[in-house]
């Protein structure tokens, strides 16, 4: 070490030990133009058995324990060069333990684990619900969710503690070290904004390190220090993976992705499913990232850039939510009740349907449809729309594609409960071709339907119910031996349409 | 149309169609308003000039970053228009400035910005009024905010003609700062404008719906924003974070968000909550958040402080807003995660709402696109929820992803990932399974399986086919191949433990340590390997081999716990008790909260240093147990919170369990007929349980099992005191808690004998035995009483049995010997003495078994 080093950290020590309390603020926010200080820091710790190590830790401390926030940000710059340094002299079994980091590291979490009032603190944080309102929806322009387990049980904002209580400790330990440290690197990322590029550079080395040490990984990282394994935990991978993230996006490019690429090494070597989670998710993230930031010039900035608003899915694609609009008006024509009890049936597949129906029928012509415009609207303002009277057009298609949905729903149900049994894995094998074809016809017969604001009246629904359920039978034994007489068998769809004619 | 319309009524449906957009309609109109009066005629040409003007963009879109067109034939028919328009003079005011406008927006399109910019100027664009304005209006005044914007842009700052006398204009001698100001001002304005327009005409749109004459009436359009509005809604927070300022960037998305949606703007939305969800979770942290309904803070860290000079301050008011959600209650987001959160949820159901369904090769593109606007939101979904460890709610929002998902690896792996760390073991080892069918080259897939297939599963014969999966790879699997042996060597010891023929035992262990030799040669720095090795051999028996295996485990890994543990089993197996005591003590010393540990402990004490001592111990585990678990968190975290999760996880957690069934040497937990008894247990015990709202989320084991144990165990010692009354207390406590539990009768049974109630005891023994039938103590304890009672063949029967089950009790063969000898069967009876004592000269304090096997 240097001896301006040491006299700069010198006069820092002394510096502060001499301030009345009225100057300290002024003096945090001066730190910062200290520029030679923080470098030097860095090397007392690196160094470990310098005999600075000892006062600077200790001051750490103080600036920690003051409460000033500049203060304590100061002070967790230093964390993962810290950690570092006391994993590597723990794992090589050194006999100059480095009491004085052991110390600092367990004061920070002490202070940090209590509130004000020195009750045990518990961070928690609210999961959003879409069903209650917020600045940012209205329930009602949602739609209906997925009726699984979760959802039904919390409807509505939830409360949940991700850290804490935490028991107070006195002395590391094999068991406690990756708790404490774990919480260290929460508290560390929270601060994550305040942290210098040096200090992201440094977590970011911490990260691979303690990730490859003592497996092959080590001689490619050309990484020379001690090379025993160390123990890590699933939780404090995650945690040190948020700060990789956060660096990965302010302009350590480099090092970030080789930290996350050794974090995922080592994660799939201990076959930790959470970090391999979350990592997996960054990268593919970075992939496909909806923000583009402005990594080469280093600066922390986000881009992003003006984008279409129109849609870029073709209107005739069939999704989730024109399938969805298709059942809302079959369940409403024949008054079957809320139509978002059958929502969970409708998004689970495309309408495999038996083909036959539609064949020789000239499909109808289309007007690209506004049909996601009235749909949007949700199913009230179609009720509305209904009395507005009907076009000559719905009258043929009405009673069409109660039938056909009506058999599709039947299908459909029978699908779901093999899908759920079967653990949803996608069949590709005789289906195909069946399924294209027929859902060619669907998607158009159904873009039809929906753009004609069509549905019967209400005294027609007893009728409609009729047909509903005649050819709900004869539809189901069509898909089961099809027949290219088919449709002569089903006076529910020839009859409406002579009189229509 | 033959019909003519009176006048009102054609205003009405002009304006209509100049609202909606229906710019094609236009001249059929104009042609029954000139027939009409003929002063109409300038509000004609005007109106002919707009509609011509609004085709030619329809036709020729200006497009994002496109340079400037110049003159066009097509124009030159429109500017024909308004400028008959404008020169006769005739028109209303308001006419008037809608031609100027409209002359400005050609301007733009051929590339004049400044006569543009001096249009702008003479209209005073400022001054236009936004309340009573027709809907229409309201978009040509965003539209014309925009276009100003644009001008500005690429006007440069010291162009003279800004200076122009007669202009007026308040751009003379402008800084950068103050120039940057006012184009960004006109972005927003023109951004705030185009959201009420938006809203104000969806609301005329459906009103229009309902009130339609009857008459099959044209269905309304999709509103198209173009390429004006488009910019307009979104340049002004390009620019903040193309100057490196983020709050006022997120301050922009926030304000765009949190007006009411209309179906124009929600794929806007979806692409801003999404950009804005990624900033907060990757640009942002806990300390420098503010909520959206604060104030942003003067500075801030994420602002850049390299790019200076671009200081942005909103400074403008508009007459009208557009509408934003409120109403009572509003949930607002405290915490950048919980925002970022509902951003991701509610971009998530519009994601899921546009899922292409079709399979039919016309839609690929469609397909491709949808499912990478929901990958992008399931993959920020994982960061956010990842980090905050709610893998229950992950793996349920990752299931709704699967109707993208056929054939796209990554997010069924994403989904098998957040099973396992939900703790949904089964479903996770089915979607892995697929994984594996996706990727049939990645060693670490199966790897998974089988850690799970070993642990919470039990699944012995799945897991061997994944391990074997892992082994077929050969080199391919590289560093994961010594971890493949070392998995298939860990399910053949299981099933070693599991199997209750002697012949198949010998056969797993052989193939196990097989398996673990393969895996110490290959990795010869993991200490895993050398430590299952040891231990391996240690349950067979080979003492000195396994305390040469575990030293090395140790020097690779010195503060492993299982190690010290096993070291300390070894050397009590070698009757080095107080080396063993001191391994435990130091053991403890890094582990001091290890259950496991301290009933070793208990064991080693009693027998060194007497009850007492253990007993004290007794107390020490009662303590900790307490400051453990009286922590818990109030709120449930990590799991579900719904009654049937909880269930579930408890469920789990206590099939999870690989506890020791501590009385029972070396039938270790996971016997197969134990871990059905301890299951009659769990459920008789889960109404208990589900009492206590707040179990503790980590720890292998279930809190009331471990404070059930620890009762039986000071019971144990109070027995070897010979303190009837005292035990009896001890495993009160635990019958309260686990009242049909083996353990519990059993330790009733040597209780009543300790009374010397012999018949009681065997009762008590006969129901531990009908709860678990292959329970080696009682087994022993029952041939004994037995054998006391000289019912000599059914005694033989049930230590015969006990052998089978586990045939390294050396006090089974000791009392098989006796009851043997009793029935004058002397041979045999030497051979079981002889069995007795070689087992006994090798037997640890408690078995190797209850040291847990997991990947």
């Amino acid at each position: 070490m240097l001896a301006m080093d040491q006299g700069v950290v010198e006069e820092w020590l002394s510096e502060f030990k001499t301030l009345p309390d009225s100057a300290i603020s002024t003096y945090a926010a001066s730190l910062k133009d200290k520029g030679s200080l923080i470098p030097a820091l860095y090397k007392v710790i690196r160094e470990n058995y310098s005999d600075l190590l000892e006062p600077v830790c200790h001051q750490l401390f103080e600036f920690y324990r003051s409460g000033v926030p500049q203060l304590q940000r100061f002070t967790l710059q230093f964390l993962p060069e810290l950690l570092w340094s006391l994993l590597s002299v723990s794992a090589a079994r050194d006999p100059h333990t480095s009491g004085c980091i052991e110390a600092l590291l367990l004061g920070i979490y002490n202070l940090e684990i209590v509130d004000k009032d020195g009750q045990s603190k518990i961070l928690s944080f609210t999961i959003p619900s879409l069903s209650k309102p917020t600045v940012y929806h209205e329930p009602s322009a949602i739609g209906s969710m997925a009726l699984t387990e979760g959802a039904l049980a919390d409807h509505g904002l939830r409360r949940v503690v991700y850290s804490g209580p935490h028991l107070q400790r006195e002395n590391f330990t094999a068991q406690n070290r990756f708790e404490v440290l774990t919480f260290l690197l929460l508290c560390y990322n929270a601060a994550l904004s305040y942290m210098t590029p040096t200090s992201l550079q440094s977590l970011c080395q911490l990260s691979s390190r303690v990730s490859i040490c003592g497996y092959p990984r080590q001689q490619m990282r050309r990484y020379k220090g001690i090379s025993t394994r160390l123990t890590v935990t699933s939780e404090f991978l995650v945690q040190l993976i948020t700060g990789i993230h956060y660096a990965l996006s302010n302009g350590e490019v480099d090092l970030g992705s080789k930290a996350l690429d050794d974090v995922l090494y080592r994660a799939q070597l201990e076959l930790f499913p959470e970090a391999l989670l979350v990592g997996n998710a960054i990268k593919s993230s970075l992939h496909s990232a909806a923000l583009k930031s402005n990594n080469k010039e280093g600066a922390r900035s986000i881009q992003v850039e003006i984008t279409p608003t129109a849609s870029r899915i073709s209107r005739n694609a069939v999704t989730s939510l024109s399938i969805r609009g298709h059942r809302w008006k079959r369940h409403d024509a024949v008054d079957l009740g809320s139509p978002d009890e059958l929502m969970d049936i409708s998004e689970v597949d495309e309408g495999v349907w038996p083909g036959a129906a539609g064949h020789d029928m000239t499909p109808p012509t289309i007007t690209i449809s506004n049909s996601t415009t009235t749909l949007n609207l949700g199913a009230k303002a179609m009720k509305k729309c209904r009395l507005g009277g009907r076009s000559s057009k719905d009258k043929e298609s009405g009673p069409l594609t109660t039938g056909r949905a009506a058999s599709e729903n039947a299908e459909l149900s029978v699908k779901r409960l093999t899908l759920t049994s079967s653990q949803s894995v996608p069949r590709a094998g005789a289906l195909t071709s069946l399924t294209r074809t027929a859902s060619a016809v669907f998607s158009r017969s159904f873009e039809h339907v929906a753009s004609s604001n069509p549905a019967p009246t209400s005294n027609h629904a007893a009728s409609e119910a009729g047909r509903y359920s005649c050819s709900l039978q004869e539809e189901g034994m069509g898909y089961l031996s099809p027949t290219p007489n088919h449709t002569q068998r089903s006076p529910s769809i020839s009859i409406p349409l002579g009189s229509d004619l | 149309m033959t019909a003519r319309k009176s006048g009102s009524r054609l205003e009405t449906e002009i304006e209509r169609c100049r609202s909606e957009g229906q710019w094609d309609k236009i001249p059929e109109l104009v042609r029954q308003l000139s027939a009409k009066l003929i002063s109409n005629d300038d509000l004609g040409e005007l109106l002919l000039g707009e509609s011509k003007l609004q085709m030619y963009l329809k036709e020729n879109p200006i497009k994002q970053g496109s340079s400037p067109r110049g003159p066009r034939q097509k124009l030159v028919e429109v500017r024909k228009h308004l400028t008959a328009a404008l020169d006769r003079g005739n028109l209303k005011a308001d006419y008037l400035q809608e031609a100027s406008l409209l002359m400005a927006k050609i301007c733009y399109i051929e590339g004049e910005y400044k006569d543009a910019l001096g249009h702008y100027n003479r209209v005073s664009l400022e001054d236009m009024q936004l309340a009573g304005a027709p809907v229409y209006r309201l978009s040509m005044i965003a539209e014309a905010y925009a276009t100003k914007g644009l001008c500005l842009e690429k006007v440069p700052a010291s162009s003279p003609s800004l200076s122009n006398k007669n202009s007026g204009s308040p751009l003379t001698n402008r800084t950068p700062a103050e120039r940057e100001q006012e184009i960004i001002t006109c972005y927003e304005k023109s951004g705030d404008i185009a959201l009420l327009y938006l809203q104000e005409a969806e609301k005329a749109l459906s009103a229009g719906i309902q009130n339609r004459s009857p008459k099959p009436g044209p269905t309304a359009q999709d509103l198209e924003l173009g390429y004006f509005l488009e910019t307009g809604l979104q340049r002004a927070h390009v620019i903040h974070f193309k100057n490196g300022n983020l709050t006022q960037g997120v301050g922009r998305f926030r304000e765009i968000l949190r007006a009411v949606e209309t179906r124009t703007t929600q794929n806007l939305r979806m692409t801003i909550a999404r950009q804005l969800a990624e900033i907060l979770l990757r640009g942002m942290c806990e300390q420098s958040y503010w909520s959206p309904l604060e104030d942003p803070p003067t500075v801030s860290p994420l602002d850049n402080p390299t790019q200076q000079g671009h200081t942005y301050s909103k400074n403008y008011t508009l007459s009208r807003r557009p509408r934003v959600y409120s109403g009572e209650n509003l949930f607002c987001p405290q915490e950048n995660t919980e925002e970022a959160l509902l951003l991701l949820l509610i971009s998530e159901s519009m994601a899921n709402r546009d899922a292409v369904l079709s399979r039919i090769p016309e839609h690929n593109n469609d397909r491709i696109i949808s499912l990478q606007s929901a990958s992008v939101v399931y993959d920020l979904l994982t960061i956010a929820l990842g980090r905050r460890g709610q893998y229950e709610m992950l793996s349920e929002c990752l299931e709704r992803a699967m109707k993208f998902a056929f054939e796209e690896f990554h997010l069924w792996y994403q989904l098998a990932l957040s099973l396992m760390a939900a703790g949904k073991s089964a479903r996770a080892v089915k979607v892995l399974k697929e994984c594996i069918r996706l990727k049939p080259d990645d060693p670490t897939i199966p790897l998974l399986a089988v850690k799970l297939c070993i642990g919470p599963l039990h699944w012995l014969d799945e897991g061997e086919k994944f391990g074997k999966m892992v082994i077929e790879m050969g080199e391919k699997a590289a560093e994961f191949r010594a971890k493949g042996y070392l998995a298939i060597g860990l399910v053949y010891s299981l099933k070693a433990t599991d199997a209750s023929l002697r012949s198949t035992q010998e056969e797993y262990q052989r193939k196990a340590l097989g398996a673990f030799q393969r895996a110490q040669s290959l990795s010869p720095t993991d200490h895993l390997a050398a430590f299952y090795l040891a231990l391996q051999l240690a349950v067979s028996r080979q003492i000195p081999e396994a305390l040469g295996y575990v030293r090395q485990a140790l020097q690779l890994q010195g503060d492993d716990v299982h190690s010290l543990h096993l070291l300390a089993l070894l050397l009590s197996a070698q009757k080095h008790y107080h080396d063993a005591l001191n391994i435990i003590e130091m053991a403890l010393s890094e582990y001091p909260e290890n259950f496991n540990l301290l009933y070793t402990k208990v064991k080693l004490e009693a027998m060194c240093r007497g009850p007492e001592e253990a007993l004290l111990t007794c107390k020490h585990m009662l303590q900790i147990w307490k400051s453990f678990y009286n922590l818990t968190n109030p709120s449930d975290s990590g799991r579900g919170s719904s009654l049937l999760d909880r269930a579930i996880a408890d469920r789990r957690q206590l099939n999870a369990m690989t506890l020791p069934d501590f009385s029972d040497p070396d039938t270790g937990s996971v016997h197969a007929t134990s871990i059905a008894a301890s299951r009659v247990e769990q459920a008789l015990s889960e109404v208990a349980s589900s009492l206590q709202s707040s179990a503790p989320k980590h720890g292998p084991l279930h809190p009331w099992m471990t404070l059930a144990q620890i009762w039986l165990h000071a019971a144990e010692v109070y027995i070897g005191m010979s303190k009837p009354a005292e035990a009896t207390a001890c495993t009160q406590e635990a019958a309260n808690l686990f009242p049909t539990s083996h353990n519990v009768l059993y330790m009733r049974g040597q209780i009543a004998e300790l009374r010397g109630n012999t018949d009681d005891a065997k009762r008590w023994y006969e129901e531990a035995l009908s709860i678990n039938p292959t329970h080696v103590k009682t087994m022993q304890r029952l041939g004994l009483i037995l054998h006391q009672l000289q019912r000599y063949s059914l005694s033989e029967k049930v230590l015969r049995d006990a052998v089978q089950v586990n045939s390294t009790a050396h006090d089974v063969w000791n009392c098989l010997g006796e009851v043997l000898q009793a029935q004058g069967n002397a041979a045999a009876a030497t051979e079981c003495f002889l069995t007795a004592l070689e087992l006994e000269a090798s037997s640890p304090i408690l078995p190797f078994t209850i040291i847990p096997r997991a990947l």
